[in-house]
């Protein structure tokens, strides 16, 4: 029994096979344009899937607790003193003052991110040195030495030289001696991003001894850090506490957000070729007809007529998943999604020269099929039905 | 007795303007091993009793039994699945797929009865040597000649040993040399024990010896003159 | 939440289903108002053919249900990354009341698709069709089904709020004392394992009986006690043998072990425990239409086969149940 439904289906799907191919000019063009569909949701899925990724990655090296002082809504530096005042917080690991700040550089119109920061301080500190491409970060005695990321070396231009000045506010110039580069892999992060020990950013920016932008808040126990957030929070009033979690939600929120805006857009495409789909299964030529009357005269059933069409259906959504898929992929990977490039550079998260990673996992492919296969499917059933409902004796006389 | 119609009558579309009564009243016995030709002139209403005979659709009202078989108030996939094992159907024109291969036509229907790709090649073959045309099995049905075409039509019908063999107008667009070999055919398909209903009114064929009875369908009744 | 792939698709697969779940309403409707058997008018003609339209749009239904099912738990364990708090799908689940009965009503929808198809199975096998009326009586309570699905889910995604603070499982599940809530508190491991090894014996024995001699009142009680192995498995999986998946203690969750991270274990867990419970609790229910005209030989064969297809598949779940457990007992912790 079991044996004869299996070589049945086969026999059926042998047919439909080459019922596919004998309708080539016809089936192909319903493959091109469900796998470009395919093609079109699944690149994004990835492109928000691999940024969502970089975001976990870049938000790894945060501190779990940052705290920055607000005022008139805005933020502003504040003296390190507050720091004595988590003192008694149990549970804190350890707290390092930062200055965070962007300089703009008018010479060449390009915004650098500046950070200030002892980063032998940071537990994991000795870590950072080998996010580097080279050399190491500057110590705290090591005034006037940076660490810079990729695109601003292509920026400054510097040729052979490793040193470099900018301007403080009164305009006079700060020289730098670069000490090392960051790596591509945490282009992301670090693409414009420069780093100098706290006094030379205090300097860059005039910003009074003693008073610093962000304090980092470096937890023990990271199920404890909403517990001490609060405590925190009602230590400090005037201070503004964020956390890894918020911020990784936030994110979160925003990707999903962004890539459920963009699959409605894809919609529109989904719901035209729907509708094509539909068309092309239900338009039945003469030559067609009389195929489906000789078949049921010859001994197919209804449902065998409907199997065909099943598989049928199964052949060119499959064909044109693995199509549609291997080509977002190479797309995204290859040619980091520059048909996308427009609408998601405009949403200033893709910097140009990011190398993006998807990773797809089985749950993601069946978002897809669910997205696709699914209303594919749906649309072709009814004309399906249709066409093998066609009666037996339309095959007769004549 | 295979084939035992008694007062079976069709109507189309009953009940609606457009109502037809195509058949009326037909008895109609034929015994195993015997050939009978329905002879009519077109619109006679023998197209619809070859399609009772072929458990195509059931009949308005009466009793049709084939192969011992009650066909009338049986859902179509009953009649279908009876079909299959029991009527072997030969059309005018014969109706061959012609984008297949001539070994692809003749197992069409043994693909929604599970037979295995091997055990198809085995029996088409059998019956391609029968009819001489086993070159011809990977030819695609359209590039063949009128008469190797009428063979495979042969075998198709054949494929399943099926007991009942049915013919619609089989010689209305063949010439005379080629109706005459479908005869012969038919004649030792006879001899073999089939049982054979040819609906034709081509002289070629219903004055052939091996005809054993032709019924004369005229408006939808047995003509008896 | 609706602005997310996850939610997006579920809404569209939903919105999909209810098309062909009111198409095929319609046909029922008219199956039920216009069946005739053995008339030979255009109408009923039409009605036959509607016949297969019904039944492959259930069967779609069932295809597309069961990728619903999935994604709906993959989509909370999606959505735990932006609910704070929830850590895993059963924290997403929790995070308002309308997930977990969402997530029943959608496996209960599995069931009803398949006994539906059951029934159409049997009712073909006649040349009376004798389940007609039966089938599309059945095939009308499957609308209310679908709306209820589709309102439970829509108000679940609408009600995710992304800053809602939930329990995940750790605390949901676990023995821990505690502010989360227990929701499988009460039962020790040792008595629940006890009960499933039993259970597991006992269906055995009333299988390979039935198997041997057929008993209505047997088949009755082996059907009976696949609804009772049923929710015990769920719950043995959720307190006892994911924990031994994770190799984590205090990780009880039935979603997290259908993750790659677990090498989709979970699917072939569920993969056998529902078809086999389904195999076990139809092959009574197929005995109910036994006495309709011409069922009875269809009907017996159906039974037999069912009973062979749910042990086999019991023999399967409960190696891969134990699999992870005896690995555990046998190689220790670290293993």
């Amino acid at each position: 029994m079991a044996q004869y439904n299996i070589e049945k289906q086969l026999n059926i799907l042998d047919y439909a096979l080459s019922s596919l191919w004998r309708r080539r000019m016809k089936s192909l063009s319903v493959l091109l344009v469900f796998a470009a569909v395919i093609f079109l949701l699944a690149s994004f899925q990835m492109v928000t899937q691999a940024l969502s990724d970089k975001a976990k990655q870049v938000l790894a090296y945060t501190p779990e607790i940052t705290l920055q002082k607000m005022s008139a809504g805005r933020q502003e530096t504040f003296p390190l003193t507050y720091k004595d005042q988590l003192d008694g917080i149990f549970g804190i690991r350890r707290v390092v003052p930062r200055i965070w700040g962007y300089y703009f550089d008018e010479v060449r119109l390009a915004n650098y991110t500046v950070m200030g920061m002892d980063t032998a301080e940071m537990p994991e500190g000795d870590r950072l040195d080998s996010a580097l491409a080279s050399g190491k970060m500057p110590s705290h005695e090591e005034s006037g030495r940076v660490v810079i990321g990729h695109s601003i070396k292509k920026g400054l231009d510097l040729g052979g030289r490793s040193t470099f000045s900018l301007f403080r506010p009164d305009l006079s110039l700060k020289p730098f001696e670069i000490s090392g580069e960051f790596s591509q892999n945490t282009d992301i992060l670090t693409n414009d991003l420069m780093v100098m020990t706290l006094d030379d950013a205090r300097d860059l920016f005039a910003i009074p001894a003693g008073q610093v932008t962000d304090l980092c808040v470096y937890v023990a126990n990271p199920k404890e850090i909403d517990t001490i957030a609060r405590k925190i929070s009602d230590a400090l009033p005037a201070v503004r506490v964020l956390t890894r979690p918020q911020i990784q939600k936030t994110y979160q929120v925003v990707f999903g957000w962004r890539s459920g805006f963009g699959s409605i857009c894809l919609l529109a495409a989904l719901a035209a070729f729907v509708i094509l789909a539909w068309d092309k299964a239900s338009g039945l030529s003469p030559e067609e007809r009389r195929e489906i009357a000789i078949l049921k005269v010859l001994g197919w059933e209804t449902s065998d007529l409907l199997a065909v069409r099943f598989w049928e259906s199964v052949i060119v959504s499959g064909l044109a998943c693995i199509l549609g898929m291997t080509a977002a992929y190479i797309h995204v990977v290859y040619f980091s999604a520059s048909l996308f490039r427009p609408v998601l550079m405009g949403w200033s998260v893709l910097r140009p020269e990011l190398h993006l990673l998807p990773s797809m996992a089985a749950g993601d492919i069946l978002l897809i099929l669910a997205f696709t296969v699914i209303p594919y499917l749906a649309a072709t059933v009814i004309p399906a039905w249709r066409s093998a409902t066609v009666p037996a004796d339309s095959a007769l006389g004549g | 007795m295979l084939i035992e119609l008694s007062e079976v009558s069709k109507i189309y579309n009953q009940g609606h303007p457009n109502e037809v009564r195509a058949l009326t009243d037909i008895d109609l016995r034929v015994e195993q091993g015997s050939m009978v030709c329905l002879k009519g002139p077109s619109g006679s209403g023998k197209s619809t009793l070859l399609a009772i005979i072929g458990c195509i659709f059931p009949p308005t009202s009466g009793r049709a039994a084939i192969a011992e078989k009650q066909m009338t108030r049986l859902p179509d996939r009953f009649l279908t699945l009876h079909r299959r094992e029991t009527i072997g159907f030969i059309f005018q024109r014969f109706n061959i797929l012609p984008e297949l291969t001539v070994l692809d036509n003749i197992t069409l229907p043994l693909l929604p009865l599970g037979v295995s790709p091997k055990e198809r090649k085995l029996r088409a073959h059998a019956l391609l040597e029968r009819f001489g045309i086993t070159h011809r099995a990977q030819f695609p049905a359209g590039q063949i000649s009128g008469g190797e075409l009428q063979r495979v039509a042969i075998a198709r019908a054949l494929i399943n040993n099926q007991p009942i063999l049915l013919a619609d107008e089989p010689t209305a667009h063949l010439d005379t040399v080629l109706s005459r070999e479908f005869m012969v055919i038919m004649q030792q398909l006879k001899e073999a024990g089939k049982t054979i209903v040819i609906a034709s009114h081509d002289p070629l064929v219903f004055e052939h010896p091996a005809i054993d009875r032709i019924v004369t369908i005229k408006d939808g009744r047995i003509h008896v003159p | 939440m609706f602005l997310n792939p996850w939610s997006l698709a579920l809404t569209l697969c939903s919105f999909v289903v209810l098309i062909l779940g009111a198409v095929a309403g319609k046909t029922a409707v008219r199956v039920l108002r216009f069946w005739e058997p053995g008339s030979d008018s255009n109408r009923q003609i039409r009605l036959e053919n509607e016949i297969w339209l019904s039944s492959t749009l259930v069967a779609y239904g069932l295809g597309f249900q069961i990728i619903t099912l999935i994604l709906f738990v993959l989509a909370a364990d999606q959505f735990c990354q932006v609910i704070v708090g929830a850590m895993c799908a059963t924290g997403a689940l929790l995070a308002n009341p309308y997930g977990m009965p969402a997530l029943l009503v959608k496996l209960f929808g599995v069931f009803f698709y398949g006994f539906w198809i059951l029934l159409h199975q049997l009712d073909i096998r006649s040349e009376q069709y004798p389940l007609v009326r039966i089938k599309y009586l059945a095939l009308l309570l499957l609308l209310p089904l679908l709306v209820l699905d589709v309102t439970l889910q829509t108000l679940y995604i609408a009600g995710i709020k992304p800053d809602i603070i939930t329990s995940c499982c750790a605390v949901v599940f676990g023995d821990s004392t505690g502010g989360g809530s227990n929701l499988l508190s009460g039962y020790s491991q040792q008595e629940l394992l006890l009960a499933f090894i039993i259970s597991i014996i006992a269906l055995v024995i009333l299988g390979r009986g039935l198997l041997q001699r057929w008993q209505p009142w047997l088949a009755g009680l082996y059907a009976a006690g696949w609804l009772w192995f049923f929710p015990l498995s769920l719950v043995v999986i959720t307190t006892v043998i994911s924990s031994y998946v994770y190799a984590m203690p205090y990780h009880k969750c039935p979603f997290c072990i259908l993750k790659p991270e677990y090498h989709y274990f979970g699917f072939a867990l569920f993969g056998t425990l529902i078809p086999a419970t389904f195999f076990g609790a139809s092959a009574a229910l197929a005995g109910l239409v036994r006495g309709k005209g011409g069922l009875a030989g269809v009907v017996d064969r159906y039974q037999k086969l069912a009973v062979r297809l749910s042990l086999v598949l019991l023999v399967i779940f409960s190696g891969l149940s134990f699999y992870h457990y005896l690995k555990y007992l046998i190689i220790g912790g670290e293993g």
